[in-house]
This record gives structure tokens, sequence and C-alpha cells, in this order.
């Protein structure tokens, strides 16, 4: 194994910085992720929390969405996956993303983050779950079934 | 075909379970029949997946929506490209089909070995087979099975998303599962030197071109995914540190490091015992990147429905391979000792040496940071988590240590430099760099990571071009060869150094491109048909986009549109048009009872040029919502999100050279060695090539 | 039907799985020729490195005095490592020994003990006999 004093300094050097980016970055960025039951749970505690910037995942209530007056404004409301009584609402400045959708049969979920102002959730960052990955229970297939059995063939527009 | 199809896997199951049992058995009493028997299993998995994928594809291309899989994935309107892609489409084919690599790649392995390596091959044949059987296993009883029925028939089914209709959408899961079943070969040997006791640089050597196919399908598929991120989720952006896209980068990392560290044991006998380590951990990381994609334990837009069943199963298997791989490394600690030791600092073992740790560290810095919300949640019992600030904080230093050792390595001398290969080699390249950062530093860049990027950039292809250029007029002379003749010859005859050279040129432009950053630009404007936007590059010059108007297209069933809508701008680069983009907005029928807004899609508009990218959004279109006939003007206003990417396309660029660099590494040797040649400059040991 | 056809798959793949146990046909398990042997794997790393080498001092990447230090070093390896593999034949053999050769023009490799000298050398520095006289350019 290396032999060589001024090898072994390098090699201490490196891993000790990384160390400390790794040791700083995650004191420096970090945010609390939570769902929105645990923050209002977290507000009830401890007021002063509203000012933290948090990552919240959770689902997006069906028809809450509205535009807003920018162009790119955003409003819509966020629910607990859980826990319906848990919500608020946000306020989204940016491009939607093309996932994003409030229809009241679809589970939307969504990550947001950001921070409490005034009573609604400033979003930096929304995040929609891919709806590739959205998969069908057999319960919805089956409900579906029982519907299309009952509309007219053309089901489209 | 699909009943031939599901027959198929339940019979790979006992068939996969044979060939575990008897190679192992075979190998240990030395039993040439029950050898033989366990590589014709080896055979007749393959053919059994490959029927099994075929029984899948068939569900898919005739819309059989009395089972679950293709009613929850396609649509009967779907094109068939999309249909037959439809087998790795969801979490159920996704398995499927990485078992049919796996197997495809054991069979190619046991076939092009059946006169070689004999110790190996029967060790090699079981744990390829053990791990054959995992995934067997996993689909046949996990709730995971792509032939599950439904019990009833949907009328059709719930279609693909729009935004998997994508060309590089398609090709990219493909692509990085080539590299994460490649990488089971190299393992299965590596388990077999444990086992056999041959623990010399033999299984490396046998197993190297896999390790880089390996590597070059990794290299690949990720950056697949980031052309995909790039032109369809439309922010503009390439890498976003999602968990997913992070699972895929940790094997990457690791196996990048083992691609180095490789040659130290090869040529100094070294590091053997890290370089099990690497092996068995890079293998490990493969399955725990498709583990954190299906277990849904980490949140994430990529991730498959949560599934615990598998969750337990992944990570009983994961605990299994690497128990597994450190008793056996443990056992045969004495036979890994190290034949050498690293004589000093400056060497070009030492900067393998650091490309590794730094490597790895990379690797535990963004596992450490992917994993966080779990750790922390379970040690804390407060979910924690961090973003891209993190972890561009903490690999961007990392990348440009990586950035310098590139320029390092392949020059500086084995075992020991002395000052004089030090100066000799290292003169022009860093006058080079210096140079270029001062004069960057002149023109007015202040970025401080972008100006250490672009000097490093310049140090690092400064010593290739040199290498290439020496190398090119050494053999020229020698050989009597003309310049052309003898840079061909010069890359033919030592492929994996000059072929690793140009994957080294690949990375610089690759890195070059990330330091662009900095400088990208965005405006927001909404715009009625006639009025213009500007915006200024950094380089200098200013692009005005004049939005000429609205185009629709409703209903076109041909291509699945609900409707689309595609905004058309003229571009003019200081005052000369030079071309158009075309920002659209879809909607996309995507099959089945959902709501309309499933399918939305944002086609963005790129005029891309090699050293930047001109992008454009078309965000909203206000008015089409209020239903306003769109030959009233005030109609087609369109509010606009337009970008500067300044050096992007150095990406999709690099990543070709990096191919053909790769490409070229993996070419078989097919010259015969030749006599040596007689030349004023002494005799040459062509005999040895062969690389 | 179906149960006929999935008859006959299973059939055919036990068939194929435990012909070769009944018939005791079997698989090759000891290597043959091209089978690469440790002591053969380090012969062609001595040698692949003593030619990059060679390239390097052609292309001046290393000098004189690097080059011969190295090259001795690496040809001692190599006659070690071909002095340890069996049945090499005798093209192979050749072309080592022209390699060695071409190292001996520079350097001159002892006669009994193979150690490569630097040039200008009259007796050899690890056994002390003396050296041959050098070989004229160009002759094998």
């Amino acid at each position: 194994m290396p032999n060589n004093g001024r090898f072994m300094v390098g090699l201490v050097g490196v891993a000790a910085v990384v160390t400390y980016l790794i040791w700083t970055g995650v004191s420096e960025t970090m945010v609390y992720y939570l769902t929105p039951v645990e923050l209002i749970e977290r507000f009830e505690e401890d007021p002063s929390f509203r000012e933290v910037a948090v990552k919240v995942s959770g689902e997006v209530v069906p028809e809450s969405y509205r535009k807003g007056q920018g162009e790119l404004e955003h409003h819509f409301e966020i629910v607990d996956l859980e826990d319906e009584t848990a919500t608020f609402p946000v306020r989204y400045v940016g491009i939607l993303p093309d996932t994003f959708n409030d229809a009241p049969d679809m589970l939307t979920e969504a990550i947001i983050e950001g921070r409490f102002e005034e009573g609604t959730f400033e979003a930096t960052l929304l995040l929609t779950k891919c709806g590739s990955r959205f998969e069908a229970s057999k319960e919805q297939l089956h409900d579906q079934m029982q519907l299309q059995e009952q509309m007219p063939a053309d089901h489209i527009g | 075909m699909n009943i031939v199809g599901e027959l198929a896997l339940w019979t790979a199951l006992p068939v996969a379970v044979w060939g575990m049992a008897l190679g192992f058995m075979g190998g240990r009493n030395g039993r040439g029949d029950l050898v033989l028997s366990a590589e014709r299993a080896v055979y007749a998995t393959l053919g059994l997946s490959f029927l099994a994928s075929l029984g899948v594809i068939d569900l898919f291309l005739n819309d059989r929506f009395d089972y679950w899989y293709p009613a929850a994935y396609s649509s009967r309107d779907l094109g068939t490209f999309f249909k037959v892609s439809g087998l790795w489409a969801g979490q159920r084919g996704s398995l499927l089909f990485w078992l049919l690599l796996l197997n495809v790649f054991s069979a190619i392995a046991v076939w092009s070995n059946r006169r070689k390596n004999r110790e190996f091959m029967p060790y090699v044949i079981g744990v390829l087979m053990t791990i054959q059987t995992f995934f067997l296993v996993v689909l046949l009883f996990a709730e995971v099975n792509p032939f599950e029925r439904l019990g009833f028939t949907v009328a059709d089914g719930q279609g693909m998303n729009p935004q998997l209709q994508n060309y590089w959408m398609t090709i990219h899961p493909p692509t990085l599962y080539l590299g994460f079943t490649a990488f089971t070969i190299p393992f299965a040997f590596a388990i077999s030197a444990l086992l056999t006791g041959r623990l010399d640089s033999r299984w490396i050597t046998v197993t190297r071109k896999w390790i880089l196919l390996s590597w070059f399908f990794l290299s690949n598929g990720i950056v697949f995914g980031m052309r995909w991120a790039y032109e369809e989720l439309g922010w503009g952006g390439y890498w976003f540190w999602d968990p997913v896209e992070n699972a895929s980068l940790l094997p990457w990392l690791t196996a990048t490091a083992f691609l180095h560290s490789i040659q130290i044991q090869e040529t100094r006998g070294m590091l053997k015992v890290w370089n099990m380590g690497l092996v068995i951990g890079t293998f490990l990381l493969t399955i725990f990147a498709t583990f954190l994609t299906r277990s849904g334990l980490i949140e994430s837009v990529h991730t498959f429905a949560e599934n615990l069943t598998i969750a337990w199963i992944f990570l009983g298997f994961m605990f299994a391979s690497a128990a597994v791989g450190l008793v056996l490394v443990l056992y045969r600690l004495p036979k890994l000792r190290s034949e050498s030791r690293i004589e000093s600092f400056l060497s070009r073992e030492s900067a393998f040496l650091f490309n590794n740790l730094v490597l790895v560290a990379a690797t535990f810095a963004v596992m450490w940071g992917t994993l966080l919300p779990l750790l922390s949640e379970g040690f804390m019992g407060q979910e924690i988590a961090v973003g891209p600030p993190f972890f561009n904080r903490v690999n961007l230093p990392i990348g440009l240590f990586l950035l310098f050792l590139m320029g390092v390595g392949p020059v500086i001398a084995w075992r020991k430099a002395s000052a004089r290969n030090l100066r000799k080699n290292f003169v022009w390249p860093t006058s080079v760099g210096l140079g270029t950062g001062a004069i960057l530093w002149a023109i007015g860049i202040r970025h401080g990571m972008a100006l250490l990027t672009f000097a490093t950039s310049a140090f690092v292809m400064t010593t290739i071009v040199v290498e290439f250029w020496k190398g090119t007029r050494a053999r020229a002379r020698i050989e009597g060869e003309g310049w052309l003749k003898a840079f061909y010859h010069l890359i033919a005859r030592n492929r994996r150094r000059w072929g690793g050279y140009i994957v080294h040129v690949g990375v610089v432009m690759i890195f070059t491109a990330f330091a662009g950053a900095p400088w990208n630009t965005d405006i927001e404007q909404t715009l009625e048909p006639g009025q213009s936007a500007e915006i200024t590059s950094p380089f200098g010059h200013t692009y005005r986009l004049t939005y000429e108007g609205l185009s629709t297209n409703i209903n076109d069933r041909a291509q699945n549109l609900r409707w689309q809508l595609v905004a058309l701008m003229s571009v003019e680069q200081e005052g000369e048009r030079v071309g158009t983009v075309q920002p659209e907005k879809r909607q996309y029928f995507v099959g089945g009872n959902r709501d309309p807004n499933t399918g939305n899609a944002t086609e963005v508009g790129i005029r891309a040029t090699p050293y930047e990218d001109l992008y454009v959004i078309l965000a909203s279109v206000p008015q089409i919502e209020t239903g306003m006939s769109l030959n009233d003007p005030s109609a087609q206003q369109a509010h606009f999100r337009i970008m500067i990417k300044p050096l992007v396309g150095l990406i999709w660029s690099g990543i070709m050279v990096l191919s053909v660099g790769g490409l070229i590494g993996l070419w078989p040797a097919t010259e015969k060695p030749r006599a040596a040649k007689s030349s004023p400059g002494g005799r040459r040991a062509v005999a040895a090539a062969g690389d | 039907m179906e149960i006929l056809g999935a008859l006959l798959l299973i059939g055919a793949v036990v068939a194929y799985l435990l012909l070769p146990i009944l018939k005791g046909e079997t698989a090759l398990l000891h290597r043959d020729f091209e089978e690469i042997t440790e002591a053969e794997a380090r012969r062609r790393i001595a040698l692949l490195a003593l030619r990059d080498a060679e390239y390097d001092y052609h292309m001046g990447k290393v000098d004189q005095a690097d080059y011969t230090k190295l090259k001795g070093r690496l040809a001692a390896e190599a006659l070690e490592a071909i002095r340890a593999v069996d049945g090499v034949d005798d093209a192979d053999l050749e072309r080592e020994i022209a390699l060695v050769r071409a190292g001996m023009r520079d350097g001159r490799a002892c006669g009994s003990c193979g150690h490569l000298n630097p040039p200008g050398s009259r007796f050899c520095a690890a056994c002390g006999l003396a050296l041959a006289p050098p070989t004229p350019a160009g002759s094998a």
C-alpha cells in the first residue's frame, strides 16, 4: 500500500475536503420534507416555523386550479394524501408542468418547495408526478369498464 | 402467442434454478456433463424469455385489454411503434425486459467462452443463473406478472402518457438497462474468481470489454435521459438531481472508477481488494438503481407506484449479494495481497488512485443526498431533503478535480515521474490552460467555477492533442508511413489507450457544456402576431424573434392529437434572418375515459447552433380558453418564455465523441502479431500488440 | 391445442437440458492451448509496457536517462515473465528475443544474468561479469 507520505497527505486532504463539502452542503441547503399534515402540526407547535423553507409532498385538490393575474401565475390547493382536512392554498409562478392536472378522478401527486407568506404557500418549485408512472388499479379499471358500458360509444370530446 | 409467452415465463424459473444448481455443482465436482447442461440452461432461458417478451408485445399489438398491463399502458389508437415499446413502459414489463437483456448477455458470455476460461465458466454460469432466478421469482411472485389478467375486459386502455411517446424516452430506458445488465457479466466473473481462487488479473483481462460495454451503454443512456428532459420537459434544464436520475448515476461513477483502477491491477498487481469492492459495489448499485425506481421509497416524479413487496425482495437480494461478496473477499484476502507499492505521489498510479477516490467520494455524496429523506426519517424522526444546490456544491469541485486528472493521468509517468518528465510534458498544457484562463478573464469572464473549467478543459485538450501529435509523428517516422496512415495505425494498434483519449475529449466537451450554465439567459414576453421580442446572447449578438402567428390543428386522429397549437416565430440575428422556431402546445387523445387534460404536452422550439441554443417555450395562449375565435387577432396573443442556453450542444456532440472513443476501445483486435520490422530506430515490439 | 403446444415446449426444454447428462457428453473443463495462464498474462503485460516505453521515448515523452532506467527495469521483468511461461512457440520466442535485443542496443543486457546495464558499461552491475562487446546496429 502507499508508503509515500505526500501521497497519504493528498488522500486524507481530498477525503477531508469532500467531507467538509457534504457537511456544509447539507446543513446549508437542507429543507424539511413534510406532508401537509406534518406541516400544519409544526405550525401549531411553533408559529415561527412559517418562515422556514420546506418541501411538501401531497395531492392536488381536484378542481382547485385558478389562473392568476400574471401570465405564469397559478393558484391551486394541496391536500395531504391521507388526511383530507390538512389542506392549504398554493401560489406558483412559473411554467406549469404538463402533467399537472386537477381533474376529479385523477390523483395528481405534487411536490412543492417554498415557504408560507400570509396564508398562502409561495412555491418556488412545483413538480407533479410523472403520469407515466400512474398505474390504474384493477378497481379503477373495473369502475371504468362499468362506466363505459353505460356510455355511448364515442367517448371523446 | 401470449399463452406460449406466459408458459415460457413459468418454465424459465425451474430452468434457471437447474442452471444455477448444476453450474455450481459441476464446477465444484469437475463434472463436465453437468456444466454442459448448465450451459444449455443459459441458452434455454434466453429462448424462454424471448418468447415471454414476444408474448407481452403480442398482448399490446392485439389490444388485449383483458390483461392488466396493456389496459394500463396502451390504448387502441396508440401507434404500433409505441405499442411495442409498451414492453418496457411499465414496471412489470420493464422487469421482463431486464431479464431478457440479462439473458442475451449471459448467452453471449457463455458462447464466446465455450472454449476459453474454462475454470471460470461453471461458476460464472452459476452466478448468472442465480440472478436470473431472482428476477424470475420477482416477476412471478411479487404481484408484477405482466401476464396478469383483469378478470374482465376494458373497452379501451388507459393509454400511454404523451411524454413517453418521444424518441428519446423510448430509447433511454433500454440503453440504461443494457448498461446495467451488461455489468452482471464482470460481476459473475469476479465472484467466479473468488470462488476458484484465481485472483490475478486474468478475470479482469477477460471481462475488460464487458466493463467497457456496460460503461458505454450507461453513459449513452444517461445522456439520452438528459436529452429527453431537455426537449420534452420544457424547462430548459437537462439534469435535476432527481433521485431516479441519481440512482442511474451511481453505478456510472463507480464503473468509471473501476475502468481506471483495473489498469493498475493489470500493470502493477495492486488494488486487488479495492477492485473486488468496486465490481461488487457497482453491481449492487445497478440493482439499487432499479430498486429505487420501483419501491417508491424515495419520492420522485419518476418512480413507479409504490410496491412494498418488491421493495423487500430487492432489499433482501442486495443484502444477500453484499454479504456473499464480503464473505468471499474476506476468505480470499491472502490471495488479494498487493504485488507492489505506490512509489510516488507524482505518478500515473497516484493519478488513477485520486481519480478513484474522488469518483467514490462523489458516489457517496450523491447517495447520501438521495437517501437523506429516508435516513433522516429513520434516525432523526424528521424527514429532511436536499436538492440541486447541495449536489452541485459537492459535485462541481469534484468534477473539476476529475477534469484536471484527465489531463495529468495519461501523460505522467508510471511509478515515479521525474522533474524532467514533468517539465517536458506539462509545460505546454499548463501554459495553454493558464493562457486560456487569462484571456477569458481579460474579456470579462469572472465566474470562478466556469473560468476554472474552461482553463482546465484547455489544459486537458492540449495534453490529448499533443499525445496524438507526438504519437503520430513518432509512428510516421519509425514505420515510414504517411501521417494519415500513421494516425490510423497508431489508434488501431493500441485501441484501448487512444480510444480512451477520445473518450476523454468527449467528457471534456460535456464538462465545458456544463460550464456554460451561468450564462443562461431568459426573458418572458406576451406577444401578438407581428410583435417581436429581443434577447441578447452572452456571445454578444442579439436575436429578434417575431411572432408571426398561431396555427392550429384540431382532432388530428392520425397523430392522436386532440388539438395542436403551433406558434411560428421568425428569428433574426443582428438584422439578418436566420431561421424559425416553432414552439407548440398539444393535447393528445390518451384513451380510456380519462380527463382530456391529461394528455398535455409542451413542445419546445429549439434553434441549435454549435455554440448555443435558442430555446423558446409557448407558455400559454390565454384567450384560447375563453373560446374566442382564432380569426380575432387578439385571440392569438401568446405568452412566451425565451431562453438562450450557451454551449448545451456540446453535450450531444460530446457524447457522440465519447461513443466513438468507446467503440474504438470495444473493437475486437483482428490483427495477427507481425514480425518486428527493421529500421534505424531499432526493432519494434509490435508482437505484443493485441489490445 | 394449446395444451399440446405447452407440453411440446416443456418436453423440448427438458430434453435439451437432460441429454448431455444422459449421454455423458461433457463441456470443456480444463484449459486448452488458447488459455491465458497467469504467467502468460504477465508476459503480455510486461511486453506491452516495454512497447509503450519504446513509443514514449520515440515520441519524446521521456528522455534518454528516464527511458534507459525504465527500460532496464521493464526488460528485466519481461525476461522473468518470459522464462516463467511454458509452451511458448518458436515464432513468439523469436519476437521476444528481438525485443530484448532492441533493449540491448541502448543498454547492455548481461549475457549471463540478463540484467540490463546502461550504455557504456563494461561490467554487469548485478553479477559483476564482463559484458560482451556491443552488437553492431541492424543485426539480429
